[in-house]
């Protein structure tokens, strides 16, 4: 029994996760290292990496100060429809990326609410970097507040009440005593969020138009080369982004590990 | 009790409706302005947004778009795969949660690990990895052509990319509860006579399933929504395995913004119920296990 | 310092934490709250440590109204019932933390601030153990950390909130005793709530009983236990017989024979008679029959261990306990189903509670 079951669930997460895992290394060098060489350092592809950086540069900050906020004042304090707002900030989970993107386009596109007014302006959002941004912003949304909010309710007030007792003043108690008490949750949403920052295909595919060296991310590249046939360069790319997700997978296995207590509140 | 009371009060007596439960510690107004602040403009407003945009279509256009055959046929494809999918999670993603709960084996903290590729992934690489295993001259695309049928390009294919996106739901949603399940419990019914399928299906289903079902929803949701993995392997026939996201991508393209929002309005129309539902079951479930 | 409390009233929602509340706390003492959970005790301290703010009333200390000193301009030390000790700063650091955060201007130099830390560290005697972490100490450990931090900032009070509950049974006695040393040489005002009532009659000056958001009773440890104000008191003070009697005529009554008590006998009714164990007098059965005024009993068990010897009783029907020395137990000769006289030196009456 305790054999079948064990055999039966690592068939099937070899076939479900590592065989596509591998599937990727293979393709990208099936004609060599040389062809997956050139296929990351083709102009494009390096362009598309440097977006790809910039935005997770960009939407991480923003959603990890949204994120400390957020559980800041749900986590420590009571107030009328908290759990309003809780499902609110969940909302983005369930939203459809490509709906996520869509809702900007409808805002900020050429026959979008502002788009008039935005090209008299000047400014263009979709089919360019501020678009691609906000809708990878959206999508990533609830990563880091997710993790904190349980964690720092289960943490509770007294340590805070400690340190305003002693004399410290609101901001001292947050740097000195909530922040080094949440740190590696912190990390953990970070790392969460990171992940699908770069990830991100649906939603930034709608706002992107797909301008090759200007609005590619990693994962519209990889489109762009597997329906262009060229698999390799396709491959190569992905196999970047295959490398991210087993780096990500690592440290949050690590972080797991190591401070299990002090994140075990966002485990659940 | 009396009002007259209050007038002695160190502060405003704050009796009946209270906004913010009293405390000593600072900050609330900024952090909870800058969360509604940040939620409406990233979230609420946008959404809100083109909530009216499809309410401005009209009753009449918003229905004939919705009922359009080759729509009706994409939600169908859409629910149809997702539901699938989940229902096969819910079968491996139980077992995957119970050996990894329950057995101790090497290797068993690597594929721990290994389960959330899924959500680590970006899902246009596992598009494109899932598609080269499965399309007709892939490794088991292959096999499946020799047995007679094709996996990528139908709704199997779709299936397939919503059981890879949805299986960490299950996992993680049914793992705790099994973590907190006694092992004393089953030897108390394997004590009393219960024989395995006893003990399974009347000690720790009845357990398992809240979280199961949650579970479940939440793999379903993701699944209805999910555009990067399945518009590679689904092959994107309409009628046949057009999806409703892909649909609206399609709409956009042709810069048809208005059938885009009513079918993606639609969409969310039904997500939200979902969303809904999953709050319920959630509730259930606490309610059932609370200690 | 001296503090005055007048009225403070609070409630948590449709639960009334503190139904108006007045109380004076001497400059110096040591004084315990004492009442079971829910009475309002523990927001009492909060309260006066600026934790929670009262919804009608007065806190002043020394004359000076409390209502515009946020926490933590007040200058209270407190100590947390869990101790809140910031799990990432060694010991020396949590009991530094209080000085560092200090502005600018007040803030001592950082030789100051260490030494005294090393101080306050020896005081508590924990010197060695200045670089450890929170989780690397054991509770009594834990518990005297909290409490240096709290004097650190050389507060004019001391909150302790339930200071034992989280420890075992005999680092409880050792604490509770080295405490009482601490407070003795430092003489600062300090409230501690408990609901232990042998650590408030150990270890206050002074005893506040408290039940369902109301004082019944402030008192010396002596006076409360040997006159509780009512039938509360006298149950939660521990160890006493509760015999259903009668009051007729203004004389309490037991089986028809009266029962001398002490304070007010109340109004003519059904009344529970209160006795504490220590207060029942045995005698020798005489062999013709009881004698006036007393009652008979029969021993339905005997523990004979240690000094004190606690015997059950069957009163006619009722369930008796009584305690006297070993000495006097062999004098009396009593064993399991022997009979014996019994009368009260000292009984209270309360009508019963319809």
């Amino acid at each position: 029994m305790r054999l079948a079951l064990i055999g039966l669930a690592i068939l099937f997460l070899a076939a479900f996760l590592a065989l596509p895992l591998v599937a990727v290394f293979s393709q990208a060098l099936a004609k060599g290292v040389g062809a997956f060489l050139k296929g990351l350092a083709d102009p494009d592809a390096l362009s598309a990496i440097r977006l790809t950086l910039t935005i997770a540069a960009i939407a991480v900050p923003l959603n990890l100060v949204f994120g400390v906020a957020a559980s800041w004042a749900i986590a420590k304090f009571n107030f009328r429809g908290k759990s309003l707002l809780l499902a609110l900030i969940d909302l983005p989970f369930s939203v459809s990326p490509v709906i996520s993107g869509l809702v900007y386009v409808l805002l900020f596109g050429l026959h979008g609410s502002f788009g008039p007014w935005l090209r008299d302006h000047g400014v263009q959002i979709i089919f360019a970097v501020p678009g691609v941004v906000m809708a990878t912003v959206f999508v990533t949304f609830p990563f880091v507040a997710r993790e904190l909010i349980p964690l720092m309710q289960e943490q509770g007030v007294e340590d805070e009440e400690a340190a305003i007792v002693l004399g410290a003043s609101g901001w001292q108690t947050f740097r000195l005593v909530t922040l080094p008490n949440i740190r590696w949750g912190l990390l953990y949403g970070v790392l969460l969020c990171n992940a699908r920052a770069m990830g991100e295909f649906g939603a930034v595919s709608v706002v992107s138009g797909h301008i090759r060296g200007k609005t590619n991310t990693m994962p519209l590249h990889v489109e762009i080369l597997y329906n262009e046939y060229n698999f390799v360069a396709a491959f190569a790319v992905a196999s970047l982004l295959a490398l991210l997700a087993l780096v990500t997978l690592a440290a949050k296995a690590a972080l797991e590990w190591r401070f299990a207590d002090q994140i075990a509140a966002a485990k659940r | 009790m009396t009002a007259a009371a209050s007038t002695t009060a160190t502060k405003p007596a704050r009796r009946g409706w209270a906004f913010l439960a009293p405390t000593i510690l600072p900050g609330f107004g900024t952090a909870f302005g800058f969360t509604l602040a940040y939620l409406c403009l990233i979230v609420l407003i946008p959404l809100g947004h083109m909530a009216l945009r499809a309410a401005d279509v009209g009753w009449d256009r918003f229905w004939a778009i919705t009922l359009a055959p080759r729509v009706l046929h994409a939600f169908y494809v859409s629910f149809g795969c997702a539901l699938a999918a989940a229902l096969i999670n819910a079968v491996f993603g139980l077992v995957v949660a119970w050996v990894l709960v329950r057995y101790r084996f090497p290797g068993r903290r690597i594929i721990d690990a290994m389960v959330d590729l899924p959500f680590a992934l970006p899902t246009s690489v596992a598009g494109i990895a899932l598609t080269a295993i499965y399309a007709p001259n892939g490794w088991i695309g292959a096999l499946a052509k020799a047995a007679g049928f094709k996996i990528a390009f139908t709704p199997l294919g779709i299936v397939i990319a919503l059981v890879f996106v949805g299986m960490p739901f299950i996992v993680r949603t049914v793992e705790p509860v099994l973590q907190d399940l006694d092992a004393e419990v089953e030897e108390a019914a394997a004590s009393l006579g219960a024989t395995r399928w006893q003990t399974f299906t009347k000690v720790l289903l009845p357990t398992i399933l809240p979280a199961l079902i949650t579970g479940v929803a939440l793999a379903f949701a993701r699944g209805v929504g999910e555009y990067g993995s399945v518009i590679f392997i689904a092959g994107n026939i309409p009628a046949v395995s057009e999806i409703v996201p892909l649909l609206i991508v399609a709409r956009l393209e042709q810069y048809d913004y208005a059938g885009a929002t009513v079918i993606a309005t639609a969409m969310m129309g039904v997500s939200f119920l979902m969303l809904l539902g999953i709050n319920f079951l959630q509730r259930w479930t606490r309610s059932r296990h609370a200690r | 310092m001296a503090i005055e409390i007048r009225n403070v009233e609070k409630t948590f929602g449709a639960f009334t934490a503190l139904g108006g509340v007045s109380l004076d706390v001497r400059s110096g003492e040591l004084l315990a709250l004492l009442g079971p959970s829910g009475s309002g005790k523990t927001t009492l301290l909060r309260i006066i440590a600026g934790l929670d703010h009262a919804d009608a009333g007065e806190v002043s200390f020394d004359g000076q109204d409390t209502r515009d000193r946020a926490a933590r301009d007040r200058k209270v030390g407190f100590v947390f019932q869990h101790y809140a000790l910031f799990r990432h700063m060694t010991v020396f650091d949590n009991v530094a933390f209080g000085l560092r955060v200090k502005k600018k201007a007040e803030r001592p130099a950082e030789m100051d601030i260490r030494r005294r830390v090393d101080q306050l560290l020896t005081m508590v005697q924990l010197s060695h153990l200045a670089s450890r972490y929170p989780s690397q100490l054991s509770g009594g450990q834990r518990q005297r950390v909290a409490l240096a931090r709290a004097l650190a900032i050389e507060p004019k009070v001391l909150l302790l909130d339930e200071p034992f509950g989280a420890l075992d049974a005999k680092v409880r006695k050792d604490l509770r005793k080295w405490l009482r040393h601490l407070h003795d040489d430092m003489h600062i005002t300090s409230i501690f709530v408990t609901h232990d009532q042998e650590e408030a009659l150990e270890l206050a000056d002074r005893v506040v009983v408290m039940n369902h958001g109301q004082i019944i009773q402030v008192g010396t440890p002596a006076e409360v236990y040997d006159h509780p104000a009512d039938s509360f008191v006298f149950d939660f003070l521990g160890g006493v017989n509760r015999l259903n009697g009668v009051i007729e005529a203004g004389v309490a009554r037991l089986d028809g024979k009266a029962v001398r008590v002490d304070g007010a006998v109340g109004a003519d009714g059904p009344a529970v008679i209160y006795v504490r164990p220590h207060q029942v007098e045995l005698g020798v059965a005489p062999a013709d029959g009881v004698p006036d005024g007393k009652w008979s009993a029969r021993v339905s068990s005997l523990h004979a261990a240690g000094p004190v010897a606690r015997l059950e009783l069957d009163l006619a029907g009722r369930a008796l306990e009584a305690q006297l020395s070993r000495d006097r137990l062999s004098d009396l000769a009593l064993e399991v189903g022997s009979w014996c006289t019994v009368d009260f030196r000292h009984a209270r009456v309360f009508p019963a509670k319809s």
